[in-house]
């Protein structure tokens, strides 16, 4: 948690920065490397050409812009995931929950959409059904705050239960009271076209991504500028030292958490009037875990968040490129993504943090 | 009667898999780490066991497989959060990746694969028995090694010398390095125990329950398992009534629709989760203060000690 309290390097002199940087630098690219050299293996195990796989890879995603745009509208719920684990993170709380609140948002803003109706006009209607959305998260990320200060209940345990509530929630409205019909697949009606996101200029990109980096900017501004972030990192640094200050660290808990769930809420509004216009049983599938992993991969600082979450995106496109070149299934992006992860939370904190 | 029987009965052989996932969670937490890997050990579990299955045609061998598949995963977490001072949450999340894109990168071949699974062996006498019978001894071999386990896990847990150095790990690691035992070695122990316990659910899931092998098929079951170890509060036999009473949850469902009885199977299926929550918050604080010292450690965010 040293990260998230203070970061004592940045007190000392900055002088020799590039020295400094250069050890953290080449840990990452060794670490990195590792991992992609791991990964090449077990696709020789396979039968497939590495070779073959990672210049696929590179070609069909980086090179083309339909895959581009693809990275940018998968990467827009992920920002805004992340930054709901990073804000309560920094009052020294761990929200496992954004899988749940994700889905919550997306039921917040169908809900808002079959209750407004397609009548309303356009940009009321997104408006109500972005509300409903942040509503609708920090409502479900305030049922953990509220059993953390009423009855002590750790929120790590309960966001990470209420995912599962929160998929059943889905699951029950689209197969019951809000199934667009009794026979095909179970979904929900979808959205006309006044209550779909616009894209931005000729793309494919839906204008969510303009409202992650905006809250990414807000976030940091709230965090590192106001008293309000002030405060919260007090209260997550030391909670009795805080109270003896006389800051109300409940109502700090209570407001990381649901301002947390809020964004998570977005997240789900987004990918539901973005991407999706329809509810389905995968609906967010493991958009929340993703970006949870995606806010470590970052320390939990607002700006590497849109970083990682782009590489996060880019190497889940790259897996549908992964099935074409290389023939091998596409969820198998998920092991090079693994590794990643394990290459850089275990290998590039210097020794001295991973003791502490 | 013959819908509580069904209902009991599905409940006994679908909690299984949750059960050996939830004990191996319990002796995990026991020592201080929670695991959300365990979801990942518990489907290279069921691949590894499926796998061996296909190719020994012998499923103890596959059961076998699928231990050492759930303990290699579980080792990693078990060296990443120990020895290199990873956050326990991202750790075992990063796990279940590892765990979903080697199963589908491996698993492929499999699916649709027949297997020779375990077949139901009557317990001679005891399954003439009326309710009981049907309910707890009508089953498969691997689902009756599962009554064995959490006995044998309590004995270890709290009645040996092994099992009292894991739980100090968990509650007061220091004592243990005043003594000079590794607080590392016995904690990457009980996880790398505690994930061989997990593949064993794995192997449970694929070769006996549903006797298939699809990806992710495992489907929250660990999640499930880690939530039941919170339900039970680190008791073993907790853990052992907890996954049966959930697995009576998701059998209701479809034993009531089977009597077409309208019912919504999602509401029963939030049942564990509802339950779960509402006893951690009736219990509260005292929930908190029966987990081991180390482990309220990681969930408060300080470091762990030792």
């Amino acid at each position: 948690m040293t990260a998230v309290v203070a970061d004592p390097e940045a007190e000392q002199t900055p002088a020799p920065l590039l020295s400094r940087a250069l050890p953290v630098v080449m840990r990452w690219v060794g670490t990195l490397a590792v991992a992609l050299v791991v990964f090449s293996v077990l696709l020789l195990l396979k039968g497939a050409s590495p070779v073959t796989a990672y210049t696929g890879i590179w070609e069909s995603t980086f090179l083309r812009s339909r895959s581009l745009q693809e990275i940018v509208v998968q990467m827009t719920p992920l920002v805004l995931g992340a930054l709901a684990v990073a804000v309560p993170a920094r009052a020294g709380l761990t929200n496992v929950g954004g899988e749940g609140q994700i889905i919550m948002g997306g039921v917040g803003a169908c809900g808002a959409f079959l209750f407004v109706g397609e009548t309303a006009a356009p940009g009321l209607l997104l408006v109500a059904m972005l509300v409903s959305a942040m509503v609708a998260g920090a409502v479900w990320a305030g049922i953990a705050a509220a059993m953390r200060l009423v009855a002590g209940v750790n929120e790590a345990i309960s966001t990470l239960l209420l995912n599962f509530v929160a998929l059943d929630v889905l699951l029950f409205l689209i197969y019951q009271p809000w199934r667009e019909s009794p026979v095909g697949q179970p979904a929900t009606v979808e959205l006309v076209d006044a209550a779909k996101l616009p894209f931005v200029a000729a793309t494919r990109i839906n204008v969510g991504i303009v409202l992650a980096l905006v809250l990414a900017v807000v976030v940091y501004l709230a965090l590192s500028r106001t008293r309000w972030g002030y405060k919260i990192s007090v209260a997550g640094g030391n909670a009795e030292a805080a109270r003896r200050a006389g800051l109300n660290v409940r109502l700090l808990v209570l407001s990381a958490l649901m301002i947390g769930g809020a964004l998570a809420g977005i997240a789900g509004m987004i990918q539901f009037a973005g991407v999706e216009y329809k509810l389905r049983p995968s609906f967010g599938y493991q958009l929340g875990y993703t970006s949870f992993l995606a806010c470590w991969l970052a320390r939990h600082q607002p700006f590497p968040i849109l970083v990682a979450a782009f590489v996060f995106a880019a190497l889940s496109v790259s897996g549908d490129s992964l099935q074409l070149d290389a023939g091998v299934p596409a969820a198998s992006i998920h092991v090079l993504t693994a590794f990643i992860l394990i290459a850089v939370l275990g290998f590039t904190a210097s020794r001295r943090k991973a003791a502490a | 009667m013959s819908l509580v029987v069904d209902v009991l009965s599905g409940g006994v052989s679908g909690g299984t898999s949750i059960m050996y996932a939830g004990v191996g969670e319990t002796v995990s937490e026991r020592a201080g780490v929670i695991n959300l890997g365990t979801e990942g050990s518990m489907l290279v579990g069921a691949l590894g066991a499926y796998a061996a299955g296909v190719e020994t045609g012998n499923p103890w061998i596959g059961v076998l497989a699928g231990a050492t598949a759930g303990g290699a995963l579980a080792l990693v977490h078990g060296y990443l959060v120990v020895r290199r001072g990873a956050s326990q949450f991202a750790s075992g999340l990063s796990l279940l990746f590892l765990a979903l894109g080697l199963t589908s990168l491996f698993g492929a071949p499999y699916v649709g694969q027949p297997v020779v699974g375990f077949d139901t062996w009557e317990v001679p006498l005891l399954s003439d028995l009326p309710v009981l019978g049907p309910v707890l001894f009508q089953h498969d071999p691997l689902l009756y090694l599962g009554y064995l386990v959490v006995p044998l896990v309590w004995v270890v847990l709290f009645k040996t010398r092994v099992g009292l150095l894991g739980r100090t790990a968990g509650e007061r690691a220091d004592s243990l390095t005043v003594h000079g035992y590794s607080v590392h070695a016995i904690r990457i122990g009980a996880v790398t125990a505690g994930g061989v316990l997990a593949g064993m659910g794995g192997a449970h899931l694929a070769t006996a329950y549903a006797n298939a092998w699809f990806e992710n098929m495992v489907a929250g079951r660990g999640f499930i398992a880690v939530a039941l170890v919170i339900f039970a509060t680190w008791s073993p036999w907790r853990v052992l009534g907890g996954a049966y009473l959930f697995g009576c949850a998701i059998a209701l469902g479809p034993a009531l629709q089977a009597r077409a009885f309208e019912i919504n199977q999602f509401l029963l299926d939030a049942v564990p989760f509802v339950l779960t929550l509402a006893v951690l918050t009736i219990l509260g604080k005292r929930t908190l203060s029966a987990s081991p010292a180390e482990l309220k450690r990681v969930f408060e965010n300080a470091p762990p000690s030792g």
